[in-house]
């Protein structure tokens, strides 16, 4: 059985109230996928074919319209989910909090999910900052005394706190300079590796999705269009949505 | 001809009583049709270059350059009226994130109105003007590929997703038909094939107007697709500077090398999940920046000699500041023989 699988995942953005034209309505789904565990999964596609909506339907942080997710079979409803699927949002440096500390930033997760006591909180947050590569000095900083690639440290730790099976994240690397995101993927890389995560990657860099996973999504339009090997997928791409996109990548490389 | 000449720009800025180099002995040419990529990490001082040549920093800022000159002219010395007019008509700059750099309580057709030069519209009266101004606007925005360009001029900039932004940004800034179009990272938070499109673009305008691009960004795949030369910035300092092939061939900085690396579409023969290799650290800040090569406490080459600050070496059309090139022999770099190298 997979770690992780979506079942009939589907959503859209009507209001309960709406009877009249469907026109402007944005489907998604369904979709349906499986994540095993140690393996990295990519989602493609162009804007607004609901890549970003996807992972957030999966952590929950946008409520689902009908489907479950079930991780190692049970489904994830909101007592559960934040202990096993936890999420990286696009644009890190916007998603922190600028009023206060990193470390406090860490602890909420803790103190809304743990019932761990402070002093053991502490050490878990310390622990968690070494683990990202940062020095448990870092507990006091704020966030604009962080360079872009701690900030992007910062928020995988406070996805990795509650120790996830899942993490998905949202452009993790878009904001990020080439010899940092370099870092960060082999952080990632070494983490999944350690730890057994199951790693979602939201991106537009195939460069990077070609790398580093094992399977990529394509999304068109709010539906799953393509679900293959990425080495497959790069070299034989079958939705024209696909072909769209890979063959763009690659004539930008040669050119 | 040399349009845009730069020779030791240097931008010092006042930090807790502490004069800070920014920019440090920066030089860079542009000349007519050619694409220059300017690539290096946020923090290294792009965008201040960039706005160095728009002259739009604040003033108590202290630039001093050897040159600082477009067409000849010297853009320090001339009149603020003067370097508005080149800036309005000759040079066209596409800021860092639209967002921000829209007006945000204007809607953007008013804004791409404004834009457009005097001399362009002939008609007499004001409802002519406007039909002939909403022409340009729409076929301007068309080029660049917005599908929804009714909607685009009725719409705030917040209204709209960043990609539309940036293409208006585009748009807005090629509709004075410039001669040097600087972009500063206009590729960022695009999708493949947007990215693609507006790369073609900037090639057809380039081979077929004669525009030459001062390509500012750290997205390499973008670069290599239509960069003609490059120049490598580190920290504020140039760090080598030549044609793109013969760079991405042979990069004499170890920093010049260390940022090819990082993109692993270039590097075909890496095996899946294989780590990538990357330098130790991060850009160092501007308070804190190490004496000499800027590169030196994260360069694996580094020696002694690294405190002392690199002098610019020339070899064939390829410029580079280090010490201990890659690709390039110590004692025949000490000698000066350079001829035997294939670059």
């Amino acid at each position: 059985m997979s770690l992780l699988s979506i079942r009939n995942l589907c959503y859209d953005d009507a209001p309960p109230w709406y009877v009249l034209g469907k026109k402007d309505i944005f489907y998604l789904g369904p979709v349906n996928f499986d994540v095993n565990e140690g393996e990295t999964v990519s989602i493609i596609g162009t804007n607004n074919s609901g890549k970003s909506l996807l992972g957030k339907l999966i952590t929950g942080a946008v409520p689902k319209g009908a489907g479950e997710v079930l991780i190692n079979g049970i489904p994830l409803n909101k007592s559960n989910r934040a202990n096993s699927v936890r999420m990286v949002f696009s644009h890190s440096s916007q998603s922190l909090n600028p009023g206060i500390s990193v470390g406090r930033m860490l602890e909420e997760p803790l103190l809304l999910n743990t019932k761990l006591p402070p002093s053991e909180r502490f050490d878990k947050i310390r622990d968690t900052l070494r683990l990202v590569g940062l020095m448990p000095d870092h507990y006091y900083f704020y966030k604009h005394m962080l360079s872009d690639g701690q900030q992007q440290r910062v928020a995988l730790a406070r996805a990795l706190i509650l120790d996830p099976k899942v993490v998905v994240a949202d452009e993790p690397f878009a904001a990020l300079d080439p010899s940092v995101r370099s870092q960060t993927v082999n952080l990632l890389l070494k983490l999944q590796a350690e730890l057994g995560l199951a790693f979602i990657f939201i991106s537009h860099n195939l460069g990077i999705v070609r790398h580093i996973s094992d399977r990529t999504l394509v999304m068109h339009n709010g539906e799953v269009v393509e679900n293959a090997p990425t080495q497959t997928l790069f070299a034989d791409p079958q939705h024209e949505a696909s072909k769209h996109l890979i063959h763009a990548h690659f004539a930008m490389l040669k050119v | 001809m040399i349009l845009l000449d730069i020779r030791n720009l240097t931008l010092e800025i006042e930090s807790n009583g502490v004069l800070v180099k920014a920019l440090d002995k920066v030089s860079l040419s542009i000349c007519e049709k050619e694409i220059r990529a300017l690539v290096g990490e946020s923090g290294s001082g792009k965008s201040l270059i960039v706005r160095a040549i728009s002259g739009s920093l604040p003033p108590q800022w202290i630039i001093t350059a050897d040159r600082l000159t477009w067409r000849g002219q010297n853009l320090l010395k001339m009149s603020k009226s003067e370097r508005q007019k080149i800036m309005r008509r000759d040079i066209a700059v596409i800021f860092q994130d639209p967002q921000a750099a829209l007006d945000p309580s204007v809607k953007l057709g008013a804004q791409f109105r404004e834009s457009i030069p005097n001399e362009f519209i002939n008609s007499r009266w004001w409802w002519q003007q406007r039909a002939e101004q909403n022409r340009i606007a729409w076929a301007q925005l068309t080029r660049v590929g917005i599908k929804d360009v009714k909607k685009c001029l009725n719409s705030y900039v917040h209204e709209l997703p960043d990609d539309v932004c940036q293409k208006f940004m585009i748009a807005m800034a090629l509709v004075s038909q410039p001669t040097l179009l600087i972009a500063d990272d206009p590729t960022r938070g695009m999708e493949t094939s947007t990215k693609r499109q507006i790369m073609s673009l900037c090639k057809n305008l380039n081979r077929h107007s004669d525009l030459s691009i001062l390509f500012v960004s750290h997205d390499l795949l973008a670069i290599s697709s239509i960069a003609h030369t490059i120049t490598v910035l580190y920290s504020g300092q140039t760090v080598e500077d030549g044609p793109f092939d013969s760079v991405r061939r042979k990069p004499f900085h170890p920093y010049s090398k260390a940022l090819l690396d990082s993109a692993p579409s270039f590097r075909p023969e890496l095996q899946p999940k294989s780590p990538l290799t990357a330098l130790k650290g991060t850009i160092p800040t501007l308070q804190h920046l190490p004496i000499g090569c800027r590169l030196g406490p994260r360069c694996p080459r580094a020696q002694k000699e690294c405190v002392n600050t690199p002098v610019p070496r020339t070899i064939h059309k390829r410029q580079y500041r280090c010490h201990f090139p890659l690709h390039i022999d110590a004692d025949e770099n000490l000698d000066g023989k350079y001829e035997g190298i294939d670059v």
